[in-house]
């Protein structure tokens, strides 16, 4: 149960602040998806290609991070019962970060240029800083839901390892002496992946899951141990790197794969056992996603070509699963808060439309199925890069990304525009 | 036959937010000035007392893991002994 003894709207950011993230997000998948239709398979070929490095960080960073980033700062205050500290400076403070941040490092990785390297990372090591602070602030003060603000808190601190990770990586690409490279190339990706957004995906899952799918709760077992049971494994996987066995330290992410998978099965078993049979948009993009994270694992496991684990984790977890949740979440917020502003003005002539009116399930579906055919694509791209196919399915797989990202922008600017609409007509 | 002095019950728990706080919102509307809405939910429903208190209605609530019993009247209006006593049937 939420902790909202005392929850009220006035604790809640403005809605301009995730908003913010929320919009701007999709743009960087288009970005990434215009690589892809212009690089081809050149992306797909091998993960240390320019054009990979650069799709990874602006899915990573520009479209995932971006959208947790303006979850959280509009969750934390209702999870913490506390505002975030000065929130409507901090947050567009990130942002502008994260921004300029992601264009200049992925323009660095692609195009090769030190000062582009430095000022990508130092305007990330900015944003997340002080994003980290100020969420880790809010979250150590937070009572109430103690399973979901663990996975949080090892989420954050999985961020954070990944930062410092990926400041060495530039440090390294700078010149630094430092051996290793693949080794801590891998972690980076452990921390980031399988930490930073497999802990959030679970954090955040515990509440909505049982929430808007009308499922039975998480079991307590594993909302006990999916969350460090994945932090453990990635200790024990640097620990190993460290210490200079990074073969074995495999085992470690191994252990970390295996609480998503759990994670992930519980989901589906739950969302199978829902007690409303509608599917809607946002539960389709759970299920691929969930699908995604275990294809990957499979895949992992078999020992399998690493691109395609790539693809389907960062398109198919890292861009579906929020995706999903954007679709559902926005007209959520603007339904609430124009709830709200209802109460405050006594504008009780206006009729305030159902939550369905602000992203209309139809279009949202098609939005799903383009998406969808992307993925796939793009996976089978991944896999197969070198026959004659591979580059066409490469381009089609980015042409897809980019219609399905430019679908999901509109639906969210017509979802700001008709919460603007009734807004105003609130006085 | 249903009993027509019955108090209203609204049962929220198979919906998904915002539906249930529609249901209420939309039920408060058409409730006499000194009237009483029972509603059983499977969540406490923490957002939905602030709107009430600035609606002026008043609440009470009793609940355990996945049933919640949230009994809304006028604040003007106060439940007597028995309707504060009286449950939402199993």
């Amino acid at each position: 149960m939420l902790n909202t003894g005392g929850l009220s709207l006035d604790q809640a950011p403005p809605i301009r602040v995730p908003f913010a993230f929320f919009l701007a997000a999709p743009l960087f998948a288009i970005l990434a998806g215009g690589f892809l239709l212009w690089q081809g398979n050149l992306a797909l070929l091998t993960r240390w290609s320019p054009a990979a490095l650069a799709v990874t960080h602006l899915i990573a960073l520009g479209f995932l991070t971006q959208v947790m980033c303006g979850a959280l700062f509009q969750m934390l205050p209702v999870l913490a019962g506390a505002r975030v500290a000065a929130v409507t400076r901090v947050a567009p403070l990130v942002q502008g970060c994260l921004v300029t941040g992601t264009l200049s490092l992925s323009g660095g990785l692609y195009w090769g240029g030190a000062l582009w390297l430095v000022v990508g990372a130092v305007l990330l090591s900015c944003a997340l800083l002080i994003f980290i602070g100020a969420a880790g602030l809010a979250l150590a003060r937070a009572r109430g839901v103690p399973r979901t603000l663990q996975a949080m808190r090892l989420a954050l601190l999985a961020l954070l390892m990944t930062l410092l990770l990926g400041g060495l990586l530039v440090a390294v690409l700078l010149g630094a002496p430092i051996g290793g490279f693949t080794h801590w190339v891998d972690l980076h990706l452990g921390w980031g992946l399988l930490g930073w957004v497999g802990m959030l995906v679970m954090g955040v899952g515990y509440q909505v899951v049982p929430m808007f799918h009308v499922t039975p709760a998480y079991p307590p077992w594993l909302t006990r141990a999916a969350a460090p049971l994945v932090f453990a494994g990635l200790l024990v996987a640097t620990g190993l790197t460290l210490t200079g066995s990074a073969v074995p330290a495999a085992w470690g992410f191994g252990v970390s794969v295996s609480g998503l998978v759990l994670f992930a099965v519980v989901t589906l078993i739950l969302q199978r056992r829902r007690e409303r049979p509608r599917l809607d948009v946002t539960l389709i993009y759970w299920w691929t996603a969930m699908l995604a994270a275990l294809a990957a694992a499979l895949v992992w496991a078999l020992d399998g070509r690493v691109e395609p684990i790539g693809v389907l984790l960062l398109i198919g977890v890292g861009i579906g699963l929020p995706s999903g949740m954007l679709l559902k979440i926005m007209p959520f917020l603007s339904w609430f808060h124009l709830q709200h502003r209802q109460v405050t003005t006594r504008r009780f002539d206006v009729r305030l439309p159902y939550m369905q009116v602000f992203i209309p399930e139809r279009l949202a579906r098609i939005q799903f199925g383009v998406f969808l055919g992307a993925l796939l694509v793009t996976v089978a791209a991944a896999g197969w890069p070198v026959s004659g196919w591979g580059a066409w399915l490469a381009r089609l797989g980015g042409l897809g990304l980019v219609v399905s990202s430019v679908l999901l922008w509109w639906l969210q600017a017509g979802c700001v525009w008709r919460y603007r609409e009734i807004s105003r007509r609130l006085g | 036959m249903a009993d027509p002095l019955a108090p209203r019950v609204l049962d929220v728990r198979r919906l998904e937010p915002p539906e249930p706080m529609e249901r209420v919102l939309d039920a408060l509307t058409d409730m006499p000035e000194d009237g009483r809405l029972w509603v059983l939910h499977r969540r406490e429903p923490f957002p939905l007392y602030d709107l009430l208190r600035r609606l002026g209605y008043a609440w009470r609530t009793l609940g355990e893991e996945e049933r919640f019993e949230i009994l809304i009247w006028p604040a003007d209006f106060p439940p007597s002994r028995s309707e504060l006593d009286w449950r939402i049937p199993c």
